[in-house]
């Protein structure tokens, strides 16, 4: 099956895939912050953090390329609206939109976006998506008292990761289904494909409640009920976690500091 | 034991019932058939062994629980283990382990508890192996495997499974069999429900349904030696015991109630035995 989704889980036993899922979310949230709010020093640092982490976690540039792949139309049109709209003073005479301060802000902006997809792309392609439920969970797990029912948030978020591939499956047995009586999926405009595709959604919106039906059926046979449980893999920090925990923090947090003093 | 006690239940008022004053017990440790054509109200009967249906009238008790008692849905449900037919929508974890470990997780068990539970009930039904997989790149055989093993994790004293061989390959469907029969000797009731008398030949105890009703209740020799009373409500008796039903339409002198290839065997070499002054 293709991949779907932007940093798909790479198996691999890295001391970055080691880390507590707990780490990886506070680190990934702390570079979100640096990366937004950074200068060009600042900038240069994160990027350091994450040449070095994407290298400590065995990652490939070519896995790392097709993470950003999908949305390089994207960040060529973030680019080019900088570069055209901003005033300043030309780069050539001829054309007096481009401008140097555009050059400046289009890299600077399309810098923050690629940045912020590679920082989550490292946690998702360095932690199994039950890790990342779990993790989230546990973080989450103060608010409960708030009202915020972070067990329950992780069992839906499970099931529902859990039943994407089975979904697809389902898509394409009904596709085949109806290619099978003349329906042709192939061809005609944009239009005409859309309303085909409607062909599939409806019964596959049909065939999902009758599964969710069952699924809570299995589930209540299985002792579910709201509120807290116990899990296989309970997380817990390791010396090696307390320890990346406080050198990535300090360093972000340093490099955000930077700002800060007058250079 | 389960009891079930004059169990009538309707889906539509207006309509027939799907069950007509069915009673019946279960005791710990039977493997029990529960067999019928469709539409006969087998599923509908063994859901309410775990309380999915409440009786709308009538009774059933779970060692002494009712199952109308809303706060004794939970135990009930701890000791009455259902494998559902469709085991993608049992599933639901993420990987196998963490899918055996959901039921023991909403116990409230530690995780070293889980972890041994996980353990023992993917040993038991030989999927230890694929522990870490991912539950849609199973075959369909080693989903239902997964299924059992996620219900065997609540550790039950009774075990429903609703056709738990459809849709399976001659070899998925014998792995789950002997599955069943290995819980049945460590004294796990096994309720067994299907349209396949080969399955059931086995089994301690046949239950045969039409209609909402219990046609016949006994075991399996005793129930498949009535043929025309099974043909009569759609069901076939395993090929076996037909060849030897007309064998004896024939005159021949075997035994009517035979189960299974073996006993045929026996029951022909006999007979042949017989026809040539005992040479052989």
């Amino acid at each position: 099956m293709k991949t779907l989704l932007l940093g798909q889980y790479v198996p691999g036993d890295s001391p970055v895939h080691r880390l507590d899922p707990r780490v990886k979310i506070v680190a990934t949230l702390l570079a979100s912050i640096v990366i937004l709010n950074a200068g060009a020093a600042g900038s240069l640092a994160v990027t350091a953090f994450l040449l070095a982490a994407t290298a400590l976690a065995g990652l490939s540039a070519g896995r790392m390329m097709g993470a950003l792949r999908p949305l390089a139309w994207f960040f060529a049109l973030l680019f080019g609206l900088h570069l055209f709209f901003t005033d300043g003073r030309p780069i050539v005479a001829a054309l007096p939109a481009v401008t140097w301060e555009g050059l400046w802000r289009g890299t600077a902006v399309t810098w923050q976006f690629v940045a912020l997809v590679v920082s989550a792309a490292i946690l998702t392609m360095t932690t199994d998506p039950s890790g990342l439920v779990g993790g989230f969970e546990r973080l989450l797990r103060p608010l409960n008292r708030l009202g915020l029912p972070s067990h329950d948030l992780a069992v839906m978020v499970s099931v529902a990761l859990r039943f994407v591939p089975t979904l697809l499956e389902e898509v394409e047995r009904m596709r085949e289904a109806q290619v099978a009586r003349g329906a042709d999926f192939g061809t005609g405009g944009p239009v005409r494909r859309l309303r085909k595709a409607a062909s599939l959604v409806i019964p596959l919106i049909l065939c999902t409640f009758r599964r969710a039906d069952e699924l809570a059926l299995a589930m209540e046979g299985r002792g579910y009920h709201r509120g807290p449980r116990t899990y296989l893999h309970e997380l817990r920090f390791t010396r090696a976690d307390y320890a990346a925990l406080l050198a990535v923090a300090g360093f972000l947090i340093g490099v955000e500091a930077l700002r800060f003093l007058p250079l | 034991m389960i009891q079930a006690d004059r169990l009538t239940t309707r889906y539509d008022p207006k309509g027939p019932p799907v069950l007509r004053e069915v009673s019946l017990e279960i005791p710990e440790g039977q493997y029990l058939a529960v067999i019928g054509p469709n539409g006969c109200g087998k599923t509908t009967l063994v859901k309410h062994f775990n309380a999915l249906l409440v009786p709308q009238e009538g009774e059933v008790r779970v060692d002494g629980l009712s199952t109308k008692d809303p706060k004794a849905h939970r135990e009930i449900r701890r000791r009455v283990g259902m494998v559902f037919q469709n085991p993608d929508n049992q599933i639901v974890g993420m990987s196998v382990e963490e899918d055996v470990a959901f039921g023991p997780g909403n116990l409230g068990l530690a995780p070293s508890e889980i972890r041994g539970r996980v353990g023992a009930a993917l040993e038991t039904v030989g999927m230890l192996r694929l522990a870490k997989r991912a539950p849609h790149s199973l075959s369909g055989g080693e989903k239902r495997l997964v299924a059992i093993a996620g219900v065997l994790a609540m550790r039950p004293a009774y075990l429903i499974l609703d056709e738990p061989t459809s849709y399976l390959d001659p070899a998925g469907r014998e792995r789950v069999l002997n599955v069943l029969w290995d819980l049945r000797r460590e004294g796990i009731s096994v309720i067994h429900v299907t349209h396949s008398m080969e399955e059931i030949a086995e089994a301690d105890r046949v239950v045969v349904m039409s209609d909402g009703r219990i046609l016949r209740d006994g075991a399996p020799r005793d129930v498949f030696r009535e043929a025309d009373v099974l043909r009569a409500v759609g069901l076939a008796t395993p090929q076996v015991t037909e060849l030897m039903g007309r064998l004896r339409d024939r005159g021949c002198g075997v035994r009517p109630d035979v189960l299974s290839v073996d006993e045929a065997l026996r029951e022909i070499t006999a007979l042949l035995g017989q026809a040539t002054g005992g040479s052989r």
